[in-house]
Order: C-alpha cells, then sequence, then structure tokens
C-alpha cells in the first residue's frame, strides 16, 4: 500500500512539472499581451515602454527561469488585466467553482445511481427505457445550450429561479443541473452498465443458487462491485467539471474560475492564465491521485497487486 | 474493515457537499430594493474601479459613476465646466488656467483643490497606468494658487479639453496615497455624483448617491448597483424578468425579440465605430494593384455594402462614407456612400490596366466582431464577381492584431475602429498614421498633412473645415472599402427615465431615474 501511493505521489509531482513547463510556453504561443493590452492608438514606443516594464522584453529563457522560480514558491506574478496576484485571484474563485461543481457531482449522482440500478436489475422494462433515454440525452444535449432552456423556462416563464448570480441556493439550482446533466448521463449509463454485466458473474449465480435474498445479493454484491467502478470515474468527471464550467459559469454569470478563464485569455492575462492552468491541472492531478486511493482502499486486488 | 472504509469515504464526500452547500447558504441575498435603486447588468467585469487603469468601456463606465474631471463633455459634445467652473487659454493656445470650484470636497472629505489635480496628474502621467498617454497630452500641471491650475501643453492641442473630460479623472491624494494604486482599484473615492460602497467580486458593484454632490439635485436616485452578466442572452432573460434595470450589448436577433415585451424598452443608437476592409502600401501592399486609387475605387463600387447590412444585420447599421461617423466634428453629410455598380468597378479596374481582374490576399479576424467572418466571405464574393480573386484567411484575434501591428497582415485586411473623443482625429492618427502608428498599414503624404494641421488647429470651425476636406479627399482616393457604422441594441425596464447613452457607448447615471 505504502509503496504503490509513493510511486503514484511521485508520478504525480512529475506531472505537475511537466504542466508548469507546457504551460508556460502555450501560453507565449499566443502573442505579445503588451499590445493588446495598450490602447489601440498608443505609439510603438508607448507599447515598447509598457513591454520592458511588464518584463517581456527579457529573453525566454529568463523569463522562463524567473517564472518556474516563482511557481514553485507558489508565486505566479500579478495579473496584468485585475493588477492583482494571479494566485489570489484564482483562490478568491475555488469556492464558487468548488459549490458549483459540487452541487452539480451530488445531482448527478442522486439521480443517476438509483436509475441506473433500476434499468440494470429490470433489463427491457419501462424503467429501463426511461435510464437508457436519459443516458443518452445527458450525455447529447449540448450544456450550454441546455443553460439557455433552463433559463428561458424556469426564470423567464415560471420565475423560479433568478437567471443568473450567486445569491444563495436558490441561485444554484439551475446551474448545477446544467453542469451535472452530462455526467448525469454519464453516470446512468454505467451503473446500468455494471450491474447488467455484474448479474451475469458466476459469484452472483451462486449467491442466487445458495438462496440468498435479491436484496442481501444487491447490496451485498452488486451495489459494492458497482461502486468501484463509480469511483474512478467520478473523480474523473469531476475535474472535467471543473474545466467545462466555463461555459455555464459565463452564461449564469457565476463568479468562480472556468468564468475567469475567458477573461484571462481574451485579456491575455499571461500571468493569470498561467495561474489558472497550474491550478486547475493540479486540482485534476490530486483528484486522480484521491481517486487512485479510494480506489486501492475499496478494490484490495489492486494494492495487493502493486 | 472494508466497510468501514466505505463508509468513511462516503462520510468525506458527504462533507464535501455539506461544505458546498454551506458556502452557497453564505451567498448574499440581494438587499430589498428600495424604489430608487437602479440596476445596471454589465457585459464585462471590470478589472478596476479606477478610471484611468479600468481596462475597457464598461469597465470605464462603472468607474466614472464615482469621478468628475475638470471638464465635462455633454451630449452634443460640447465641453462645459465641471469641477473647474471656468478657464482661459493663452494667445498661442498652449496654455490652460483652469479656475476650480470651491467648496467642493471628495467623498471621503478630503477638500478638492489644485493640489489634487496636480497629484491627479502626476500619478496619471505614470507609465503603469492604463491611460497613461491621455494624462500626458499635457506637459505640465502646477497649482498657481489653491483655487487655480495652469495646463502647459507642448504644442496647441485641440483635443486636450475633450480628452480631460473623458479620462482625467481627479482623486484625493491623501486617501490614495494611503491605500496604493491597487486599493484604490479596489474602493475608490472622487468627487461624482456616486460614491462607492462595496465590490463583492464579480458578483455587484454597489454606489450610493454622493448627498454633497455639488451639482444641484443630481444624482436622482438613491443607488446604483451593477451586476457583471457575460452572456447576452442572460441579459435578455434578466430585462425580461425585471432583475435588472438597463442591459447594453444584445445581439439585433435579441433586441427584435424583445420588441414588444411588456415592461421592456428597446434602445438602439449608432456607435462610434466604423468597419473598414485596409489596404496597405506600407509593406505586404507595395506594388500590389490596389496601389492605383482606381482599383480601391473599384472595389468600393463592387461590394454591395447595403445588401450585407440587410442580410447579416436585419437593416441595422449605417453605410459608413469614410472614416468618420455622422456624431463626429467635422463629418461632411453631402458625401453620399459609394452605390453598388459592379459595372464602373469593372471598367476603372480596366482603365487602371487590370480588365480580367487580379489575385490578392485578404484576412479577417475570428470571433472578434459581430458576423465579421460572414462579412469577409460576402466581400470575397463581390469582389469575385469583378475579377478580383482573394485568398481569404480568417485567423484567431489575437494572432490577427499581432500580425496587423507587425504590419504583416495580407494587402487587404479588415477591422474596426472605435472612438470615444467625439472627434476622427485619434482614429485617423491610428489608422492613417503610417509607420508611426501601431495599427496603420496606409501612409498619404496629403492626409499627413491634413491630420498634422487638424492637429494644431484649436478652432473649432476651422477644424471643422479641415475635416470636412480630408473626408472628401479619403472618398476620391480610398484608403478602406468603408463598410458599414453598427448600431448596438439595449434595452431598459419601461420605468427607467432618462437613460442617455452616447455614440462611445458611454452613459451618466446621475441623471437617470425609475419612475
Amino acid at each position: 500500500m505504502q509503496r504503490y501511493l509513493l510511486s503514484r505521489l511521485i508520478q504525480s509531482v512529475v506531472l505537475m512539472i511537466g504542466v508548469l513547463v507546457l504551460v508556460f510556453f502555450i501560453v507565449r504561443l499566443t502573442g505579445d499581451p503588451a499590445r493588446l493590452m495598450m490602447p489601440r492608438d498608443a505609439s510603438p514606443e508607448n507599447i515598447q515602454a509598457f513591454r520592458e516594464a511588464m518584463g517581456f522584453d527579457a529573453p525566454l529563457h529568463v523569463q522562463f527561469f524567473n517564472y518556474m522560480r516563482g511557481a514553485l514558491t507558489g508565486d505566479f506574478g500579478r495579473s496584468l488585466h485585475y493588477r492583482a496576484p494571479a494566485m489570489s485571484l484564482v483562490v478568491e474563485r475555488i469556492p464558487a467553482t468548488l459549490e458549483l461543481a459540487l452541487a452539480a457531482l451530488f445531482f448527478a449522482l442522486v439521480v443517476s445511481i438509483p436509475l441506473g440500478i433500476i434499468g440494470g436489475t429490470r433489463p427491457g422494462s419501462i424503467w429501463d427505457t426511461l435510464c437508457r433515454g436519459i443516458g443518452l440525452i445527458g450525455q447529447t444535449v449540448p450544456n450550454f445550450w441546455l443553460a439557455l432552456m433552463l433559463i428561458v423556462f424556469f426564470s423567464v416563464e415560471l420565475r423560479w429561479f433568478p437567471t443568473f448570480g450567486r445569491d444563495g441556493l436558490r441561485s444554484l439550482v439551475l446551474p448545477a443541473i446544467a453542469l451535472g446533466f452530462f455526467p448525469l448521463g454519464k453516470f446512468t449509463r454505467l451503473v446500468r452498465a455494471s450491474v447488467l454485466e455484474i448479474r451475469n458473474e458466476d459469484y452472483i449465480r451462486t449467491a442466487y443458487s445458495k438462496g440468498l435474498l435479491e436484496q442481501h445479493i444487491l447490496t451485498r454484491h452488486i451495489f459494492r462491485n458497482v461502486a468501484i467502478t463509480l469511483v474512478s470515474i467520478v473523480g474523473v468527471q469531476f475535474g472535467y467539471m471543473l474545466g467545462g464550467s466555463i461555459y455555464i459559469e459565463s452564461i449564469f454569470a457565476w463568479p468562480g474560475i472556468g468564468r475567469m478563464v475567458n477573461e484571462a485569455v481574451q485579456a491575455r492575462d499571461f500571468p493569470l492564465v498561467q495561474a489558472i492552468a497550474v491550478f486547475t491541472a493540479g486540482f485534476v492531478v490530486l483528484l486522480n491521485l484521491l481517486t487512485d486511493i479510494a480506489y486501492a482502499v475499496i478494490d484490495p486486488r489492486i494494492r495487493y497487486e502493486n | 474493515m472494508e466497510k468501514k472504509k466505505i463508509i468513511g469515504l462516503g462520510l468525506v464526500f458527504l462533507v464535501m457537499v455539506g461544505t458546498g452547500t454551506a458556502l452557497a447558504g453564505g451567498g448574499r441575498e440581494a438587499p430589498a430594493a428600495p424604489v430608487s435603486t437602479l440596476r445596471v447588468a454589465v457585459p464585462t467585469f471590470p478589472n478596476s474601479l479606477d478610471a484611468s487603469i479600468a481596462a475597457e468601456r464598461n469597465a470605464q463606465n462603472v468607474a466614472w459613476q464615482m469621478f468628475d474631471s475638470l471638464v465635462w463633455a455633454n451630449d452634443q459634445n460640447i465641453v462645459e465646466p465641471a469641477l473647474a467652473e471656468r478657464w482661459d487659454i493663452s494667445d498661442d493656445g498652449t496654455v490652460y488656467t483652469f479656475h476650480l470650484r470651491r467648496g467642493v470636497t471628495f467623498h471621503n472629505g478630503e477638500p478638492f483643490n489644485a493640489d489634487a489635480v496636480v497629484y491627479s496628474w502626476e500619478r496619471g502621467t505614470q507609465p503603469h497606468i492604463e491611460w497613461s498617454d491621455r494624462w500626458g497630452r499635457a506637459k505640465s500641471v502646477e497649482a498657481v494658487d489653491e483655487y487655480t491650475v495652469r495646463i502647459t501643453t507642448e504644442e496647441p492641442d485641440p483635443l486636450l479639453l475633450g480628452v480631460m473630460a473623458q479620462h482625467w479623472n481627479i482623486i484625493p491624494p491623501r486617501y490614495t496615497q494611503e491605500v496604493g494604486d491597487d486599493g484604490f482599484g479596489q474602493a475608490p473615492v472622487g468627487t461624482g455624483p456616486f460614491e462607492f460602497v462595496e465590490w463583492v467580486r464579480e458578483g455587484r458593484i454597489v454606489m450610493r448617491a454622493n448627498p454633497n454632490y455639488w451639482r444641484e439635485g443630481l444624482p436622482r436616485v438613491d443607488q446604483v448597483i451593477f451586476r457583471p452578466i457575460p452572456e447576452s442572452s442572460t441579459r435578455m432573460a434578466a430585462i425580461q424578468t425585471g432583475e435588472v434595470d438597463i442591459v447594453n450589448r444584445l445581439t439585433v436577433e435579441q433586441a427584435e425579440a424583445l420588441e414588444g415585451v411588456p415592461g421592456v424598452n428597446v434602445v438602439t443608437y449608432p456607435i462610434d465605430r466604423v468597419f473598414y476592409i485596409a489596404f496597405n502600401n506600407l509593406t505586404t501592399g507595395v506594388d500590389q494593384p490596389t496601389e492605383d486609387a482606381r482599383v480601391r475605387r473599384a472595389m468600393n463600387y463592387a461590394v454591395d455594402r447595403q445588401a450585407i447590412i440587410d442580410s447579416l444585420f436585419g437593416g441595422r447599421a449605417q453605410l459608413a462614407t469614410g472614416l468618420m461617423t455622422e456624431s463626429n466634428l467635422g463629418y461632411d453629410h453631402s458625401i453620399d456612400p459609394y452605390p453598388y455598380d459592379p459595372a464602373r468597378a469593372r471598367r476603372l479596374l480596366a482603365d487602371a490596366g487590370y480588365p480580367d481582374g487580379f489575385e490578392i490576399g485578404f484576412a479577417a479576424p475570428a470571433g472578434a466582431y459581430t458576423n465579421f467572418e460572414q462579412v469577409a466571405e460576402a466581400i470575397q464574393g463581390y469582389l469575385a464577381d469583378v475579377g478580383i480573386r482573394t485568398s481569404l484567411d480568417i485567423m484567431e484575434s489575437g494572432r490577427y492584431w499581432d500580425l496587423e501591428a507587425e504590419k504583416a497582415l495580407p494587402p487587404l485586411f479588415g477591422d474596426s475602429w472605435s472612438e470615444r473623443s467625439g472627434e476622427s482625429l485619434p482614429r485617423l492618427l491610428g489608422a492613417l498614421g503610417g509607420w508611426d502608428a501601431s495599427f496603420s498599414a496606409w501612409s498619404d503624404p496629403t492626409i499627413d498633412d491634413y491630420l498634422a494641421r487638424i492637429g494644431v488647429t484649436v478652432d473649432q470651425d476651422e477644424r471643422a473645415q479641415l475635416y470636412r476636406e480630408l473626408h472628401q479627399f479619403m472618398y476620391d482616393d480610398p484608403p478602406f472599402i468603408y463598410l458599414y457604422v453598427p448600431e448596438t441594441f439595449e434595452a431598459t425596464r419601461d420605468n427607467v427615465v432618462d437613460y442617455m447613452p452616447r455614440a462611445a457607448e458611454d452613459y451618466f447615471l446621475m441623471f437617470t431615474y425609475i419612475r
């Protein structure tokens, strides 16, 4: 177990260093921030002065060295657009993004687990058709379209929820549904498929032939094995949801990280883009690490094989 | 053992969800709105509430509700007294003496006086200030006595007063030094009609009426709340539900859909922005057929711009006759837009020695302007009809503007230019200033001469006359295919009175009230 964890940890660190390097160079492929940030009728001299003031005229390797040195101490420089430390701007927005992602995940799990189990245990039934239908719709409907439809129907027509903003629990409902709908579809299909598959395993047949109660077989033998599959996918999906919330956060004017990505990229705010990219990548790496640990905890085969 | 771990994991998850919910519960509820609260949706998130650092139009609009300058430009773009009651200009036009309004205080109680003006200018000209070049139009700003300021310029500068009105926000020295530039941008203090209350990051910016405002009887509402809503569909929904009172930057389709919706008024007006296809005679366009004025005129005749406006903008844009708009000083209304006349275009091309047309490179930015990619594609089709074969390159706007600034775009390139000073001089200098301008690919000695003269002619009528002559010259020898002046679409609740946005999409909410 310890060796397993250690190797996962080392992999994560190497991955993060790779992310740091990649982010630095990719951001610089997008062009010159000095021109974009200065007024359009600014003279070339003024733009050059700004470039020097911001350190963009330094050779790339010098910029890279400064960046890596800062990154290792958690300093990602100052946002050019917002004129504040980049990482603290990101940190400010974590609660909103996390809240939305967790609410969406909660919504997706609460609906998909029962639905998938019902579908999987009664294949061919009307419930199964519903389950497969929702699974398909969830995975095919674009979330930004769904978000707009939710607003039109539940905000403009029915006036049940606010159209935008982060003002308490009521304002969380529509964005969470919009963001949670894709994982909902994915989880439902996954749970249904695993239930179907596990039901055909030898040990389930054995359990039935032993005369165990249906109830008992479901809880003791099927659910636990479904959980293994689910845990691995939930972790990954949660990471995606942080990134995928760019649209949803913009549509609902939700003050999270996703919405800031858009602004930072448009403003060519190098330090901020870097901070967001490194933070998001770090979060996904951390989630994967946690998933791996959870996996090992739930499924003994994993930790013993390693 | 196994079971415990699963339960443990479940608990961890529940705690995470619980934390999320608790955070949600901790979000602020909207305050019960008194009748005189104006809620304004803005499409971007201000980077700063300091008007000298606020980077773009929407941020500036938010910031400027809290500030005054020495002078103010009214709706007709005529400069009026503000923090200065009057001013004298020396005979050579380079020394301005401003007599300041007495008894004005900043929101924090600091007195407004000549020192505040000098301090504001000294800070404004520092290189880290976004609009430092606007402050830098003055060579020196000195306090003569407590209520007199002398401002000197290098040369006569006809735009100085206008630029001051738009960019010189006067700030309190003591407070600014205390909190620093960053702190000031988070919680600014000015002399303006509204004072800062709070800024919930990316959620809301709240201001209340300045009870001691020097303009008697203003502002007319007790409170203004700005709400950033980046997505225009959401802004449209929010004005329908009445969650906000004013929204801007809607699409033409959204504006049309809002027509007739009870409780909503649609507001539309042409903005001070010109769209064009530029020619290049500095780098990539050298030795190209487009160096010949007849070819450039032919290309203006070849494109059916009215059809483009009708099909892509629902007819809601005006044909451009030059790089000036109707709201600009010296706009010549007698100049009609180039008509769509492909036969004439072909004749002109034949006269210029290209009866079979020619091939040329053409580029346009993607995602930068509404439907502009389609506009470029339509132009490509029209040009092909008269034999001009273009290879259209639509590229990511960031890279596009880099190349534009390096003067490395193809000889035909599309763009637009907005202006807020009410005069077209900055736009003309920017787009036609040749090597001296960052985004210009054109140089013409006649134009240079006009621009130089306009730049030092303080007399308004004389300047207008020069603009008119230049307008005609640029019509006959066009450095651009002139496209259109777009309209912008906004909406208010129908109980909002005296919301008066201007051609630069700026507005002053001190006059606005709720019926």
